[in-house]
């Protein structure tokens, strides 16, 4: 291994260190305390690392991972995303009784497996980073052991999980038959060499996709969504929400951009039927819940299905639409489950309609975010999810993909209902004053609060100027 | 020594896919579903190991240990899972388990 080989993985060693050390200190004396400042300094640190040191650079660690600017962002991405979680997780365990220090081995198990996704060009490397990520995220859903429900998600996310990876793992070897080759670059190389797609390849792609939609939720995919969603704590739903699916999307856009998929009519045809379904789905499926956490988990399912109408356009503006839009989606949803968060007393999440009823009366700072949150998961302007919606309309009408565009805008409409319904219930009088919950030490309170403050700043600075962000990312790719 | 052809090492594989299918999808106690999900895993393993040796490269055997790693800390998790779930419910039906619709 050169110098520039160790100097290009500092960000993997920098993970695996802490966790490590969060370890090693746990068995020494468990504080709550000392371990959320090593877990955030960490995670702190790995991100000004890959900001300072790596932006610009192209290194190909043979054979298994490539560090360009592409993955550097998604990297970067990555580990900010991490932190924000890791800053509003300390006020939502701090009140519960279960150990809650393992819980940040276990999220920066998680973040490592995301970024080794994002950087992997080889199955052997996509299968570990998918698993590092899958493992820590079966305890992590079932981290809060006395909850009835938690016990359920998890292992309902266990079974899809490894059923998923098994269809995975399949197609990886179907493709390997035919290619002979596990890296990307090489199959790219081989199937520049025959006409069309040899059925093989097909029935292998195939059954990849079943596994990467899996990670992704999309339909026919998405059963899982919901129900864990529901029962894993609102931390760990923001995590699976945006690193869990950013590290795919990640992995997907390189391995179908390496191998040029948008030329091949069978996998754009796969991939339009799953975005249309998805849209349809997740939106419709939405409007008949009563519980917050599952609007949201629909209103994801209908995300990533906007989300692959970026990436069906395929050329570096789609690259470009889907890695903005990204952001955009980290950043308002992280914002409302940060909100569900802090609304969540001892016993529960904030979850049902109506812990939301005239919440704009009792505090109206955070009704007024979630209300900003809600409104760029629907696309109004002047928020991110409105700009980040229109680089993907961009991008669909760049390519003559007019179907898909058309489902985007009439699943836009529908999806107004049900975040006006949140909001509507937000604005209603309350009944009746509830009482005040049990306080915590006011600091737990001041970085929740400074975390919201940083998510809707960006939310709207991305909303008014999104020229700054979409030139990183053009600069980068 | 005759070799094994590529296609019935890939048969075989298929099969042993499809009846790990067939089995998660039918059973309702959580462990059997646990070991059909191994048993896919494995054929999947499988089909791995017959494409190394149609290419004669140690890889395909190399993702099989990988997989075999793998499905033993998948089933650590799952069986703790399994005994918080029987301590709390009584029961391994899946059916039973399962509290969330909707």
């Amino acid at each position: 291994m050169t110098r520039n080989d160790f100097l290009s993985v500092v960000p993997l060693f920098i993970l695996t260190s802490a966790a490590i050390l969060i370890m090693f200190s746990i068995a020494v004396k468990r504080n709550h305390k000392v371990i959320y400042i090593i877990t955030l300094l960490s995670l702190l640190a790995d991100f000004v690392y890959v900001v300072a040191n790596m932006a610009g650079t192209r290194h190909e660690l043979e054979p298994l991972f490539v560090i360009d600017g592409f993955g550097v962002f998604y990297i970067g991405l990555i580990l900010l995303t991490s932190l924000l979680v890791t800053m509003m997780s300390y006020a939502y365990f701090e009140q519960r009784e279960e150990r809650k220090e393992e819980y940040y081995i276990l999220l920066i198990l998680a973040t490592l497996g995301s970024v080794v996704l994002v950087i992997s060009k080889h199955f052997v490397s996509l299968f570990l980073g998918l698993e590092i990520l899958s493992v820590a995220l079966y305890a992590m859903i079932a981290y809060l052991r006395k909850r009835e429900r938690s016990d359920e998600a998890g292992i309902k996310y266990l079974i899809l999980a490894a059923f998923s990876s098994a269809f995975l793992l399949f197609g990886m070897a179907l493709v390997y038959v035919t290619t002979g080759t596990m890296s990307f670059e090489g199959m790219a190389q081989y199937l520049a060499t025959v006409q069309g797609l040899p059925f093989m390849m097909v029935a292998g792609l195939g059954m990849m996709v079943v596994g990467m939609g899996f990670k992704l939720s999309v339909v026919p995919f998405h059963m899982w969504a919901a129900d864990v969603y529901e029962g894993a704590p609102a931390p760990v739903t923001a995590f699976i929400a945006t690193v869990s699916k950013g590290g795919m999307v990640g992995l997907l856009v390189r391995f179908f951009d390496t191998l040029h998929a948008q030329q091949y009519p069978v996998l754009v045809l796969i991939f339009t039927c799953i975005a249309i379904t998805s849209m349809l789905a997740g939106n419709f499926l939405a409007l008949r819940q009563n519980n917050v956490k599952r609007v949201l988990a629909y209103s994801s399912i209908s995300h990533m299905g906007y989300l692959l109408v970026a990436f069906i356009a395929g050329d570096a503006m789609g690259t470009e639409a889907v890695t903005f839009y990204l952001v955009a989606y980290f950043v308002t949803t992280l914002g409302a489950f940060g909100i569900l968060a802090t609304l969540s007393d001892t016993e529960r999440d904030a979850e049902v309609m109506d812990d939301y009823r005239g919440l704009l009366w009792r505090r109206p700072w955070t009704a007024a975010i979630f209300t900003a949150m809600l409104l760029s998961l629907a696309g109004i302007p002047l928020t991110a999810g409105f700009v980040g919606k229109f680089y993907v309309i961009a991008a669909g009408v760049h390519t003559q993909q007019w179907l898909l565009v058309v489902m985007l805008a009439v699943n836009s409409v529908v999806g107004l209902y049900y975040y006006i319904r949140i909001i509507a219930v937000m604005f209603e009088q309350p009944q009746r004053d509830s009482d005040q919950p049990h306080m915590l030490h006011p600091v737990a309170y001041i970085i929740s609060g400074f975390t919201m403050a940083i998510l809707t700043v960006s939310l709207i600075w991305l909303g008014v100027f999104p020229a700054g962000l979409m030139g990183i990312i053009k600069g980068l790719l | 020594m005759e070799t094994v052809p590529v296609e019935s090492g890939l048969l075989l594989a298929g099969v042993l896919f499809m009846l790990g299918l067939i089995s998660v999808l039918i059973r309702r106690n959580i462990i059997f579903m646990l070991i059909s999900v191994e048993i896919m895993l494995n054929a999947a393993g499988l089909a791995f190991i017959v494409a190394g040796s149609r290419w004669a490269q140690a890889d395909g055997q190399v993702m099989f240990i990988f997989i075999l790693t793998m499905a033993a800390a998948e089933v650590s998790v799952g069986l703790a899972l399994i005994l918080q779930i029987y301590h709390q419910l009584k029961t391994l039906d899946g059916d039973m388990a399962s509290k969330m619709k909707g």
